[in-house]
């Protein structure tokens, strides 16, 4: 076992890789519970249900064509394939990929320092979580 | 960034201001007024994945003439002001670079260096600086 630096973490929304522009990712699964507790029990009773997730990133501006801006703005608010590679591109390491909604683009002017932007996404159906080939 | 050639070219930007003498590295002497741009405070590696971005906190000291000097604190205000043509900060904010992406003129601090024996009275300014992690 080894600790993975962030750094080499990889991730292409609709084709366009972006990790040179990101310095901040997040992707979480969850899956909804059911309590089924029934009369006789003391304690709640759950049941599985279905799986959702959530995935952010963000990072600094850039003004170039394969930037933040040009890539996410005009995909908000459609499906775009999310691919997240978080040890990098490499033989056997581990990949996500999922289709997912662009809910939110943000870009954000501090004064005292660089453009920074953020997106959010809604995962849908199912997540692939391979390694890589 | 490659080091060497961001000193280069933060010398090579304040060398258009009229009558300053700049280096790109800290000289063996130096005679006032001169511009020197040192080593860096900090080479921050690793602001985004990939290698795409790496920052520099590099300072650049001004030394005029000596702290008693009232002609010395007039010239040192041109190069400290916020505009106008002898500003650092103005002339290298609105430079065009190939070396790096962005700098910034984040701050100046103040102080009394001793050349030759002589006490001057120096800005030390603060530059941030963007650039490519891999070129």
């Amino acid at each position: 076992m080894t600790f993975v630096h962030s750094k080499t973490t990889v991730i292409t929304v609709g084709g366009s890789d972006l990790s040179a522009f990101t310095n901040e990712s997040s992707f979480g699964r969850k899956a909804d519970k059911h309590d089924v507790t029934c009369y006789g029990k003391s304690d709640h009773v759950y049941a599985p249900g279905l799986g959702d997730g959530d995935f952010s990133m963000g990072g600094l501006y850039d003004n170039s064509v394969t930037g933040p801006r040009d890539v996410l703005e005009p995909l908000v608010g459609t499906m775009v394939t999310v691919i997240r590679k978080p040890e990098g591109t490499g033989s056997g390491l581990p990949q996500d990929s999922f289709s997912s909604l662009l809910e939110e683009y943000v870009e954000t002017s501090p004064v005292a320092d660089y453009v920074k932007w953020t997106a959010k996404f809604q995962p849908s159906d199912t997540v692939t979580s391979t390694n890589q080939a | 960034m490659n080091l060497a050639a961001v000193m280069d070219a933060i010398s090579a930007r304040l060398d258009t201001i009229a009558g300053l003498r700049c280096f790109p590295y800290p000289p063996a002497k130096l005679t006032p007024p001169a511009a020197v741009v040192s080593y860096p405070d900090t080479y921050t590696f690793d602001e985004t994945y990939g290698r795409g971005m790496d920052r520099i906190s590099l300072p650049v000291v001004v030394v005029v003439g000596k702290v008693s000097d009232r002609a010395a604190r007039d010239q040192l205000g041109a190069y400290c002001n916020g505009s106008g043509a002898s500003s650092v900060k103005q002339v290298l904010e609105s430079g065009t670079y190939t070396a790096f992406h962005a700098v910034r003129v984040a701050s100046i601090e103040f102080d009394v260096v001793s050349i030759a024996g002589v006490d001057y009275i120096a800005a030390l300014f603060t530059l941030d600086i963007a650039g490519s992690g891999t070129s």
